[in-house]
């Protein structure tokens, strides 16, 4: 018997478009949940991570869009999503943009699953020349479904993972740690109400037949 | 509990052959099978309603006037009538003569259709479906109800003194069924009205169906139409059936790979985990299908897809014979045996909504008169003048 331990204070999904395994987005991406993690617990709120590696949902996600409903594990992924307190997205660039596979996840998403809810935004790519694609195309798409898009962004490219921790200020780890300060006060403000039920949402017949 | 079929009337080619059938022989295809189901026991047979290739069936009434003359038992119905792009006029019109035709042998299922440029091509906003299913379905049933009805709303002309003919059988409209996937609006409208509510379901996981069918109960009961499981509950279904289950999933398979509404997406494996296909044994046909009342309550109808992905007519009447055969006997003494007293075993037929409306005394008046026609023949500049009865004739 082990002493139930209690629940966290919140909830954070972790999304991780890459590709490959190993990925370095996986690694972009576990780094700014725990940086988030580490702030929210400065901030006294415990919090727990869940890591959905889409590419294991790839199949999955185009079934989704074939048939109109989710099923199986990524229909629970979904509903996991909708709930949580914060999100992390990491995605690798390609060809100028996010991946085909984070798009095809974005758009099986209820549109209004992540109205308000606080997200960070982190990508990879070959050279630092990329970095602005965040900011053109990652950030315009999450902004489309009204979620909370914290101010930074965290854009690794090939180098800055070879550069040394001690080079701090503008290098990797410490826009990790700014990106995740700002994502755990977003979190510690707002806990997540839950999706609308749109049950509960229906109005009666006598006001939709008298809205007429 | 009825069990039957509804058909979308798709022409699609069959993969095993290569050959398309034409949309006449899909049309005759469609009569064939719905003879045969009533040939075979089954209780319902349903057609859609399209407007668009690949589909044949758009006008649901016609098909029904007919098969009401040459079938003897089988209820006819609708899957659905789409209550959004057609006159609510022509449609009480409509039907109260297939109502007429068929001895009351009918009922008919409203939905909004779910292609969307269906609605321009009738000169209406799919962004108005939900209002138009509200208004016009409003209008319908005053239409049926009231011997003259002056009316005005937002999405058709006004009437002034309009007398819907004939008028419905014995005085008492058809029982009307709403059929919605995933609007609770139009849960809200059958339960608000005491009508029956059909969710297609085939191509959903029963969780979905479920949340829907509550809801509809609990709204059923809020109205005040009695306890929400006595609501009047329609499911739809697919299956495929082979004595040998391992034949079933052979012969299937080509069809389930190739079809436009299945076809290049989850496997038919995960397909049927997920939603109410099942293909397989007249048994496991009946286990997977006894269950859905563990998920949706006691309920009146349902409705199986047997007629599409480009199976061959010959192919569709075996899998009608197995289904009236070796499946529906078993499941009806199931869910008969299962069924508590107070829940209705049937969707109230046209005998039973006439005796109920009798002892309420809210059945209308069953005909309407037919001396006097001011109207046939004359001019516009001629209705200035009171009406003359025979004007028209020249007598």
């Amino acid at each position: 018997m082990t002493a139930s331990t209690p629940a966290p204070d919140r909830r954070l999904v972790v999304v991780s478009a890459g590709l490959s395994k190993p990925s370095s987005t996986r690694l972009l991406a576990d780094r700014l949940g725990e940086a988030t993690v580490r702030e929210l617990q400065g901030l006294g709120v415990s919090a727990e991570v869940e890591t959905v590696e889409l590419r294991d949902h790839a199949h999955a996600v185009v079934d989704t869009m074939l048939t109109g409903f989710p099923t199986g594990e990524l229909a629970e992924v979904l509903e996991r999503l909708a709930a949580a307190d914060g999100i992390v997205v990491a995605t690798p660039l390609f060809t100028t943009t996010y991946s085909g596979l984070l798009k095809s996840f974005v758009d099986i998403l209820d549109k209004d699953s992540l109205t308000g809810t606080p997200v960070l935004l982190g990508a990879t790519g070959g050279t630092a020349r990329h970095s602005l694609a965040l900011e053109y195309s990652l950030r315009p798409l999450f902004t489309y479904l009204r979620a909370d898009v914290t101010t930074t962004s965290v854009f690794a490219a090939t180098d800055d993972w070879a550069a040394a921790e001690a080079d701090a200020g503008g290098g990797l780890p410490a826009r990790i740690a700014r990106a995740g300060r700002e994502l755990a006060e977003k979190v510690a403000l707002r806990k997540n109400s839950g999706p609308a039920d749109p049950f509960a949402a229906t109005p009666d017949f006598t006001a939709l037949l008298g809205g007429l | 509990m009825q069990f039957g079929i509804f058909t979308v009337g798709d022409v699609t080619t069959d993969p095993t052959t290569g050959r398309t059938p034409d949309d006449t022989e899909r049309v005759r295809s469609m009569l064939t099978i719905a003879k045969h189901a009533d040939e075979a026991g089954l209780d319902v047979f349903a057609t859609g309603e399209h407007h668009n290739p690949p589909f044949v069936p758009s006008s649901p009434t016609t098909m029904l006037g007919y098969l009401a003359g040459v079938t003897k038992n089988i209820v006819l119905s609708t899957s659905t009538t789409l209550i959004t792009t057609n006159d609510p006029v022509r449609l009480a019109e409509e039907y109260a003569m297939l109502q007429v035709i068929s001895g009351g042998r009918m009922d008919l299922m409203m939905g909004r259709g779910n292609t969307g440029p269906v609605y321009p091509w009738f000169g209406q906003d799919i962004r108005n479906g939900i209002p138009l299913a509200i208004e016009n379905y409003a209008l319908l049933r005053r239409l049926w109800t009231e011997d003259v009805v002056d009316w005005e709303g937002k999405f058709r002309t006004p009437l002034q003194g309009f007398t819907s003919t004939p008028r419905p059988l014995d005085g008492v409209p058809p029982f009307v069924w709403h059929g919605s996937i995933r609007s609770p609006e139009i849960a809200e409208q059958a339960a608000y009205y005491g009508d029956g509510f059909f969710h297609n379901n085939i191509f959903w996981p029963i969780s979905h169906t479920k949340q829907m069918v509550q809801f509809y109960r609990q709204r059923w009961e809020h109205h005040g139409h009695g306890p929400a499981d006595t609501a009047i509950v329609g499911l739809g279904g697919q299956v495929f059936l082979r004595k040998d289950s391992q034949k079933a999933w052979d012969e299937f398979r080509p069809y389930f790979d190739n079809a436009p509404v299945y076809g290049h997406g989850p496997s038919m494996e995960d397909f049927t985990r997920e939603t109410p296909l099942t293909v397989g044994s007249p048994q496991q046909v009946i286990d997977r299908y006894a269950a859905m009342r563990e998920h949706v309550g006691d309920y009146q109808r349902q409705l199986f897809l047997m007629d599409h992905a480009g199976l061959p007519l010959k192919t569709v009447l075996e899998q009608i014979d197995l289904l009236a055969g070796e499946v529906v006997p078993v499941l009806r003494k199931e869910m008969e045996a299962a069924r508590p007293a107070h829940v209705p075993a049937n969707p109230p037929s046209h005998a039973e909504r006439v005796a109920a409306a009798r002892a309420a005394g809210t059945e209308g008046a069953a005909h309407v008169g037919g001396t006097e026609d001011r109207w046939t023949g004359r001019t516009a500049e001629d209705d200035q003048q009171p009406a003359n009865a025979g004007a028209a004739f020249g007598l």
